[in-house]
C-alpha cells in the first residue's frame, strides 16, 4: 500500500495557546513576545490581519498595539510545553508513526487508502484538534517530507484550503511546485538558494527537474536527496522516538546587562537549580557540567567564556551541582564586561538507576537516601505551591536581572493555583 | 530572614521503582502477599479517559450548588466529549467560562443554573455561546487537608 507523509503543525502556536485557555482572548488580536519581552514571536490571525509584523521590537510598536487593542503576552513556556505534549499525544492515534519535530510541528507517516484521498482524514483530524485542544492546525500531505513541507505551506497560504493540502492525491503537483520559490524549500539555505537563482532555477518544479549531476556537483548527496524528495521519492526517514537526552541546557538572557561577579553567580545558580530539577524529572544524573556567559553580540567587543568540570561522581543533587558550578563562575567573569546571557550545560547524562555503588560515593547510603528525599520534597513543594516556593539562597533573594516577562499569563494547565476560573453565577 | 526545618513530603507522584519480586532472595519464605501487589490507585488514571483533552478549572460562585458543585471546587472538564442534554457544561460567554447544565426545553436547547435564583439562558437567543467542554467530575475538598 502506498504511504503518505504529513507535516502537521499548529498555526501561531504560542498565540493560539494563549487563546485556548483564556476565553477573553477568543477572536481578539493577540501577540506573544520573546524572552525579556523583546519582540513579537507569535501573532494570532486577528493580529496578523491588523498588519502587525513578526519580529518587530516591542518598544517600537507598543503604541500601535495599544491603539488596536492588541493583547500582549510574555512567552509562557509552561503553558506552551504542556499544550505541545497534549497536541502530540492527540495526533499519535491518528497516524502510523509520528516524529515530533519541534514544539509545534510533527511529521507523520500513514498509509494512503486505495482510493487515494486523505482529505477526509485531514479534515476530521483538524476539527478534532480544534475542538479538543482549541488549537488550529495545518496539515500538508505528500509522498515525501520535503513535499509535505511545501504542502503544509500551501495549506496555510490560502484560507480556501481550510488548513489542509494534499500534494500526493489525484492532482497534478507541478503548478503547485512551480508556485513555490526555491528559497522556500526545506533544506535550501541562503547560499544554495542564490546558486539556484544564478542558474535560472527559481522554483521547486525547476529544481526537481534540473540535471542531477549539476546539483550533485554543488550540493552533494544532500542535494540529490532533496531532489529525490521533490520527485516524490521519500528518502528522509522519520526519526524514531529520540533516545534519552544526552545533555540538557538551561540558559536565559538577562533583563539588563550585569557585570558584578555576585550577580553572575546568582544567575548561574538559578539556572543550575532549574537544570537539576529537569534532571530529576527525567530520572537522570549528569557526569559533566559547563557554565557559560557572554556579552551582547551587538557590542563592539563580544566576550564569551565557558568553563567545565567533570564531576567525581554523576549527580542530580542541586547542592552538588551548585558547588561545582559556582566554583567555575570566577573563571567566566571579567571586570567591566557587561554580560547579557549566561547558562549551564549538563552533559554525560545517565539514568538514575545506573549508579549506586562506587568507591568514591561521598555519602554513606543512608545519608544519600536522605539527600534524595530532600530533593524530592523540594521538587514536590515547588510543583505544588508554585516555582520558587523553596529557593536556594545562592540564587539571590530578589534578583533584579531576572528575565523580564511583564505580561505573563498563568500556568493554566500545569499549576493548581493558576487554573482558569469557571463562573457559576 | 528565618529558616524553617521541613521534613520530607510524602505521597508525591514520583514513579517509585519498587522491587516487585521481593522474595527472589533465596533466604526465607516467599511472602504470601507477593502475588497480590497492586500498583496503587492513580486518580488521574481512574477518572480521566482522555488526558490530552482534559483540563482543570476552578469554580467561582454558587449557581450550581443544586448540582453539588460548590464555590472553590475543582472541576474536571473533557473537551473531546460531545455535549448532550442533561450534562453539565462549560460555555464561553462574554469572554469568560460559565458553568451551566445543558437542557432541552420544549424542543430547544438552553443553559440552566442549578439554583433557582439564576434565570436560564436560551441558546437560540444568544448567538455566540460556545460549548467549551463537558464537566466529568467535580472535586470538593472538606477544608484544607493538603
Amino acid at each position: 500500500m502506498a504511504e503518505a507523509l504529513a507535516l502537521i503543525d499548529a498555526n501561531n502556536f504560542y498565540a493560539s495557546c494563549e487563546q485556548a485557555l483564556d476565553p477573553a482572548l477568543l477572536g481578539r488580536p493577540v501577540v506573544v513576545l520573546s524572552n525579556n519581552d523583546g519582540c513579537v514571536v507569535s501573532r494570532s490571525s486577528e493580529a496578523r490581519q491588523l498588519g502587525i509584523a513578526m519580529g518587530k521590537p516591542y518598544f517600537q510598536i507598543a503604541e500601535q498595539l495599544a491603539r488596536h487593542g492588541v493583547v500582549v503576552r510574555s512567552s509562557n513556556y509552561a503553558l506552551y510545553g504542556d499544550m505541545s505534549q497534549r497536541l502530540m499525544a492527540s495526533l499519535e492515534p491518528w497516524v502510523a508513526e509520528l516524529e515530533v519535530y519541534s514544539i509545534d510541528e510533527a511529521f507523520a507517516r500513514l498509509p494512503r487508502p486505495p482510493h487515494g484521498d486523505l482529505n477526509g482524514w485531514a479534515r476530521e483530524l483538524r476539527s478534532r484538534i480544534r475542538r479538543n485542544l482549541g488549537l488550529p492546525i495545518a496539515i500538508g500531505i505528500a509522498p515525501s517530507k520535503v513535499q509535505a513541507k511545501i504542502a503544509n505551506r500551501i495549506a496555510k497560504a490560502d484560507s480556501r484550503h481550510a488548513g489542509l493540502f494534499d500534494l500526493g492525491g489525484p492532482i497534478d503537483p507541478d503548478p503547485w511546485l512551480e508556485a513555490t520559490p526555491v528559497e522556500e524549500i526545506w533544506g535550501i539555505g541562503r547560499r544554495l538558494g542564490r546558486w539556484c537563482r544564478l542558474r535560472g532555477i527559481a522554483n521547486a518544479r525547476q529544481l526537481r527537474d534540473m540535471a542531477s549531476s549539476e546539483l550533485r556537483s554543488k550540493a552533494g548527496v544532500v542535494g540529490l536527496r532533496l531532489q529525490l524528495e521533490l520527485r516524490g521519492i521519500s528518502c528522509l526517514p522519520l526519526e524514531e522516538a529520540p533516545a534519552a537526552k544526552r545533555e540538557t541546557c538551561v540558559s536565559r538572557s538577562f533583563s539588563r546587562p550585569i557585570s558584578e561577579l555576585e550577580e553572575l553567580r546568582q544567575a548561574v545558580a538559578s539556572y543550575v537549580v532549574r537544570a537539576a530539577e529537569k534532571l530529576r524529572r527525567q530520572h537522570q544524573r549528569a557526569g559533566r557540567l559547563t557554565v557559560f556567559a557572554r556579552t551582547s553580540p551587538f557590542a563592539p567587543q563580544v566576550h564569551g567564556a565557558s568553563a567545565g568540570v567533570t564531576l567525581p561522581l554523576a549527580s542530580n543533587d542541586t547542592a552538588v551541582l551548585l558547588q561545582a558550578a559556582l566554583a567555575l563562575v570566577p573563571a567566566l567573569h571579567r571586570p567591566q564586561r557587561r554580560f547579557v546571557k549566561a547558562g549551564v550545560l549538563l552533559q554525560e547524562l545517565q539514568p538514575e538507576e545506573q549508579l549506586q555503588h562506587h568507591l568514591l560515593v561521598p555519602l554513606p547510603p543512608e545519608q544519600q537516601r536522605r539527600r534524595e528525599a530532600l530533593m524530592a520534597s523540594i521538587d514536590a513543594l515547588n510543583r505544588r505551591y508554585g516555582r520558587g516556593t523553596v529557593q536556594w539562597a545562592a540564587c539571590g533573594l530578589q534578583p533584579t536581572w531576572a528575565m523580564r516577562r511583564g505580561q505573563l499569563s498563568r500556568a493554566a494547565t500545569t499549576q493548581l493555583q493558576d487554573l482558569p476560573t469557571v463562573w457559576a453565577h | 530572614m528565618s529558616l524553617l526545618w521541613i521534613g520530607a513530603l510524602r505521597g508525591q507522584r514520583r514513579p517509585l521503582r519498587l522491587p516487585l519480586a521481593a522474595s527472589s532472595v533465596a533466604a526465607g519464605f516467599p511472602s504470601p502477599a507477593d502475588d497480590y501487589i497492586d500498583a496503587g490507585i492513580d486518580l488521574n488514571e481512574a477518572l480521566i479517559r482522555h488526558p490530552s483533552s482534559t483540563f482543570f478549572l476552578r469554580v467561582s460562585g454558587d449557581s450550581m450548588t443544586g448540582a453539588g458543585i460548590q464555590h472553590g471546587d475543582l472541576l474536571v472538564v473533557d473537551r473531546s466529549l460531545e455535549a448532550r442534554p442533561g450534562q453539565i457544561v462549560v460555555a464561553v460567554l462574554d469572554g469568560g467560562f460559565t458553568l451551566k447544565r445543558l437542557v432541552r426545553h420544549r424542543g430547544r436547547l438552553r443553559l440552566e443554573a442549578a439554583n433557582s435564583a439564576y434565570p436560564p439562558l436560551e441558546l437560540h437567543r444568544c448567538g455566540d455561546v460556545q460549548i467549551w467542554g463537558v464537566a466529568i467530575h467535580v472535586i470538593h475538598s472538606f477544608g484544607r487537608h493538603g
